[in-house]
C-alpha cells in the first residue's frame, strides 16, 4: 500500500481511498465531506490560542498510510499477541497487528473486524449504514475531517438476540510521529442484543507530536444494550479527536463511558439520540488532567420520544495549569412527554491555576417531563484533608484519598466492570505519575491478591437538586 | 506521661480565640472540659490536632515534653493524640473500611507489622459490635449520610481502633439517644484504658454519670476560669454559667488586662 506525503487536500482524499480500494460511492462521500471540511470555520474555543486550530499543530506535516504501519508492536502487546484473551483487536496505528474472535461469538455471527474488511465482505449494508451516519459532515469540523480523511476503523455487530457479557476489546497504540490515525467506527447492537465494548487508547515511546481521531457510530437496535467505554491515554503531544453519535431505538438503552488521561489537547463529543419510546442513555466523561492539558467535551442527550431517559455524568480533577471545558445539553422536543433528563459537572482544582468551565444548557419542550442538573467547580476541601490527617493520613496519602474518592460517585456507576476497575487503576497511576497499562493490573492483583470492596452508590439522581419544568 | 498545655495562645484569621490556656493531662486521668458556647472549647481541639488555620501565637503544648506545635496532624497522631470531632467530616466516595484501615496502620506501633485485608476485618468487626453498629457502615461513604448519633459513635468506633494515648473528645455526647449514650460513654470507657489519658468537652452531666472525670475546668473567653473535682460540674448544671462567668467578669473589671 502507499504512504501519501501531502496535505491534507482533495489529492489525499482521493488516494486514500484508491490506495483503500474503495467504490466509486464512498470516494464521492469522502469528497463531499472534504468540502465541508475545509468550508467550515476553524473552531474557536477558550482552551486553545485563538487562531489555532484544535490540532495544534501542522497537519500538513503528517503523512497517511493506510494499513502498512511499520510499528514495534511485540514488546508493548506482549502475550496479547498470543491469545492472552480472546475477542480482542490489536492495533498499531491503523493497522490491525492481531486479531481474535471465539469460536462461539464467531458462530453466533458477532462481527469484530477492521472497517473495510466489513465493506467488502458486505458493502450493500455497509453503505446504508454510512449513508445514514449520524456524525454529520455539514455540522462538525473535525466529523467532517474524520469523514473525509479515514485510514481505517472498526465494523462491531452483534446479532439480534446475542448477549454478552465480557467485553469486546481492543487496544490502539500509537506509534511513528506523522502518522495520522482517523478512524470510522460502526458499533450495532442489533434487536434484543447486549453489546458490550472496551477500547484502550495508548501512545509508545517518548512523547511525539501525533493524531487519534475517530468517528463513532453507535447503534442501538429495539430492546438492545449497548455499553461502549474508552480509555484514552495518548502520549504528552497527542491531540485527541473524537465524536460519537449514539442512535437508540425503542426500548433499547445504550452508555458511552471515556476516561480521558493522556494527550496534549482532547475534544470529546457525544451525542445521544434518544429516538425510541422508552429509550435509555448514560453518557460518562471523566478526566484527570496536569500540566497544560486542555480537554474540551461537549455530551448531548437529544429526546425525541416519549418515556426516555438520558443522563450526563461529567467529573474529573485538574492539576497543574490544565483547562477544561464541559458543555452539556438536554434537549427534550414537544413530542417526548415522560422524559427524564440528568445532567452533572463536577471538577474539583488542586491548584490555583487550573481552570474548569461547565456550560449547561436546557432547551425543553414539554411540561410533562423532569429534568434536573447539578454542577460544581471547586478546590480540594481542606477540612477533609484536616479529618484524614487527623487520623493519621500523612498530608500526601489525604490527598490522595480524597481526590480518588472524588471519582468515585461518578466511577461506580460505570457499567462495564473491567472499565470500572480499570479507569480505577490508571487514574491512581495518573496520581502516583507512573505509564501504566490496563493489563498491569491483572498482573498486579496476582501478585498482591487484594481488592478492597466497592462501594455502589445507590443515590436516584432524579430525585435530588434543582428541577426545571 | 502527660499532654501539658502551657499559656497557649491561638487565633483564628487574626482573630485570637485562645488567651492563655494551661491544663495538663496525665495518663490515665479524665478531665472534663465545660464552658458556654463560643468559649473556645472547640478552637482548644482543634488547635491541639493542629488544624491549619488554627495558628499558635504563643505558648505550648507537649506530649512526653516534647512540643507537637508545628508537627502536622498525622505527626500528632503518632504521637497518641487523637480528637473525636464535634462535626465529623464526610467524604463522599472514600468508603469507611478503607478509610479504617488506613486510620488504623497510620497509627499502629512503629515496626508492627500491618495486618492482611482479612485480620483487619476481624479487627473492626469485634470493634463494631462493642459500639452495638451495624456491619454495613462499611460499605458506606466516610460519614456521608450518617445521623448525629452514628457519626458520633463512628468517631469512638476510629478511637477504638487509633488506641490513642491522649483522647480529645469534642462533644461526643451531643445529639445522641439515652441508649446510644449508654453504648458510647461504655465504650470510650473500654478503649480508654490506664494508659489513655482524656480530655471530655461536654454541655451535659449526664455523659459523666458514665465517664467519670477526676477533673472539671470551666472555659470562658478563651482561658480556663475555674477547675475543681467532679462536684464542680453538678454545681454548674445547677447554677448555670453565670454563677463563675459573672463573678469572672467582675474580677476583670476590678483589674483590667493590659490588653
Ligand atoms: N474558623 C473560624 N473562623 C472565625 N471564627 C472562629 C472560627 N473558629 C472558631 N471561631 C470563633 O471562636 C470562638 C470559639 O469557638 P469554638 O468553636 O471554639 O467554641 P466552643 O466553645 O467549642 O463552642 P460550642 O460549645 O458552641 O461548641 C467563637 O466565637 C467562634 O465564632
Ligand atoms: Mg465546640
Amino acid at each position: 500500500m502507499s504512504q501519501a506525503a501531502v496535505s491534507f487536500g482533495e489529492e489525499l482524499v482521493r488516494s486514500l481511498s484508491k490506495s483503500l480500494d474503495e467504490p466509486d460511492w464512498l470516494t464521492a462521500s469522502r469528497l463531499e465531506a472534504f468540502r465541508s471540511f475545509s468550508q467550515l470555520p476553524p473552531e474557536l474555543n477558550p482552551l486553545y490560542t485563538k487562531y489555532v486550530s484544535t490540532f495544534g499543530f501542522q497537519v500538513d506535516q503528517f503523512k497517511m498510510t493506510t494499513g502498512k504501519s511499520e510499528v514495534d508492536f511485540r514488546t508493548f502487546f506482549g502475550d496479547f499477541l498470543t491469545g492472552k484473551e480472546s475477542n480482542i483487536v490489536l492495533q498499531g496505528n491503523e493497522t490491525q497487528v492481531h486479531a481474535e474472535l471465539s469460536d462461539s461469538l464467531a458462530s453466533q455471527g458477532v462481527n469484530l473486524m477492521p472497517f473495510h474488511e466489513a465493506l467488502k465482505a458486505e458493502e450493500s449494508k455497509v453503505r446504508s449504514l454510512m449513508e445514514r451516519r449520524n456524525v454529520k459532515s455539514s455540522g462538525d469540523r473535525y466529523g467532517a475531517f474524520v469523514n473525509a480523511f479515514f485510514n481505517g476503523g472498526l465494523f462491531i455487530r452483534v446479532p439480534r438476540g446475542v448477549k454478552l457479557e465480557e467485553p469486546l476489546r481492543r487496544m490502539l497504540l500509537l506509534d511513528s510521529p506523522k502518522t495520522p490515525v482517523v478512524e470510522q467506527l460502526f458499533v450495532i447492537a442489533e434487536e434484543e442484543s447486549k453489546l458490550v465494548f472496551l477500547e484502550e487508547l495508548y501512545s509508545k515511546g517518548p512523547s511525539v507530536p501525533s493524531l487519534a481521531a475517530s468517528n463513532v457510530e453507535l447503534v442501538a437496535r429495539a430492546g438492545s444494550h449497548v455499553d461502549f467505554s474508552t480509555i484514552q491515554l495518548l502520549g504528552e503531544q497527542a491531540t485527541h479527536i473524537s465524536n460519537r453519535a449514539v442512535d437508540i431505538s425503542n426500548d433499547a438503552r445504550a452508555t458511552v463511558s471515556s476516561l480521558s488521561l493522556g494527550s496534549a489537547v482532547s475534544r470529546s463529543r457525544m451525542n445521544f439520540l434518544l429516538n425510541g419510546r422508552g429509550s435509555q442513555a448514560e453518557g460518562f466523561e471523566i478526566f484527570f488532567t496536569d500540566a497544560r492539558q486542555r480537554f474540551d467535551f461537549e455530551t448531548n442527550l437529544v429526546h425525541n420520544s416519549p418515556d426516555s431517559t438520558g443522563s450526563t455524568h461529567a467529573r474529573g480533577v485538574l492539576k497543574g495549569e490544565s483547562q477544561t471545558i464541559f458543555k452539556g445539553m438536554i434537549k427534550i422536543v414537544n413530542a417526548a412527554k415522560n422524559s427524564r433528563s440528568y445532567l452533572a459537572h463536577h471538577a474539583m482544582l488542586l491548584e490555583r491555576t487550573a481552570k474548569s468551565d461547565g456550560v449547561p444548557s436546557l432547551e425543553i419542550d414539554n411540561n410533562e417531563v423532569r429534568a434536573t442538573h447539578s454542577a460544581s467547580v471547586a478546590q480540594i476541601d481542606e477540612e477533609q484533608l484536616f479529618y484524614l490527617m487527623a487520623r493519621g493520613l500523612s498530608p500526601d496519602e489525604s490527598k490522595r484519598m480524597v481526590v480518588l474518592g472524588f471519582f468515585e460517585p461518578v466511577l461506580s456507576r460505570v457499567p462495564i466492570e473491567k472499565t470500572r476497575e480499570g479507569a480505577r487503576f490508571m487514574i491512581e497511576g495518573k496520581w502516583q505519575g507512573e505509564k501504566r497499562r490496563l493489563a498491569d493490573r491483572e498482573t498486579l492483583l496476582a501478585q498482591t491478591g487484594e481488592l478492597t470492596p466497592e462501594v455502589k452508590e445507590t443515590e436516584d439522581i432524579f430525585e435530588r437538586h434543582y428541577k426545571y419544568r | 506521661m502527660k499532654l501539658e498545655i502551657k499559656d497557649l495562645h491561638a487565633s483564628v484569621d487574626g482573630k485570637a480565640i485562645l488567651k492563655g490556656v494551661n491544663l495538663s493531662i496525665g495518663q490515665g486521668e479524665t478531665h472534663a472540659l465545660m464552658g458556654p458556647n463560643g468559649s473556645g472549647k472547640s478552637t482548644l481541639a482543634y488547635t491541639l490536632m493542629g488544624h491549619p488555620k488554627y495558628q499558635v501565637t504563643s505558648g505550648q503544648v507537649l506530649i512526653d515534653g516534647e512540643s507537637i506545635v508545628g508537627l502536622t496532624p498525622d505527626k500528632r497522631v503518632k504521637k497518641g493524640l487523637f480528637l473525636a470531632f464535634q462535626y465529623p467530616v464526610s467524604v463522599q466516595g472514600v468508603s469507611m473500611f478503607s478509610f479504617l484501615r488506613a486510620a488504623y496502620n497510620n497509627s499502629r506501633p512503629a515496626g508492627s507489622e500491618a495486618p492482611t485485608i482479612f485480620e483487619f476485618k476481624e479487627v473492626v468487626a469485634e470493634k463494631l459490635k462493642m459500639l452495638s453498629m451495624d456491619d454495613s457502615f462499611l460499605n458506606r461513604y466516610l460519614n456521608e449520610g450518617f445521623s448525629g448519633g452514628e457519626k458520633k459513635r463512628a468517631e469512638i468506633l476510629q478511637m477504638a481502633l487509633m488506641q490513642p494515648k491522649f483522647a480529645v473528645l469534642d462533644e461526643t455526647d451531643s445529639g445522641l439517644d439515652i441508649d446510644a449514650l449508654r453504648i458510647v460513654a461504655e465504650g470510650i470507657n473500654k478503649v480508654s484504658g490506664p494508659q489513655t489519658g482524656s480530655l471530655l468537652i461536654t454541655h451535659y452531666q449526664r455523659i459523666l454519670k458514665y465517664v467519670k472525670p477526676q477533673f472539671v475546668h470551666v472555659m470562658y473567653q478563651g482561658r480556663i476560669i475555674e477547675s475543681g473535682g467532679e462536684d464542680l460540674s453538678r454545681l454548674l448544671e445547677e447554677k448555670g454559667y453565670t454563677w463563675i462567668t459573672g463573678y469572672q467578669e467582675e474580677d476583670q473589671a476590678a483589674a483590667p488586662s493590659p490588653q
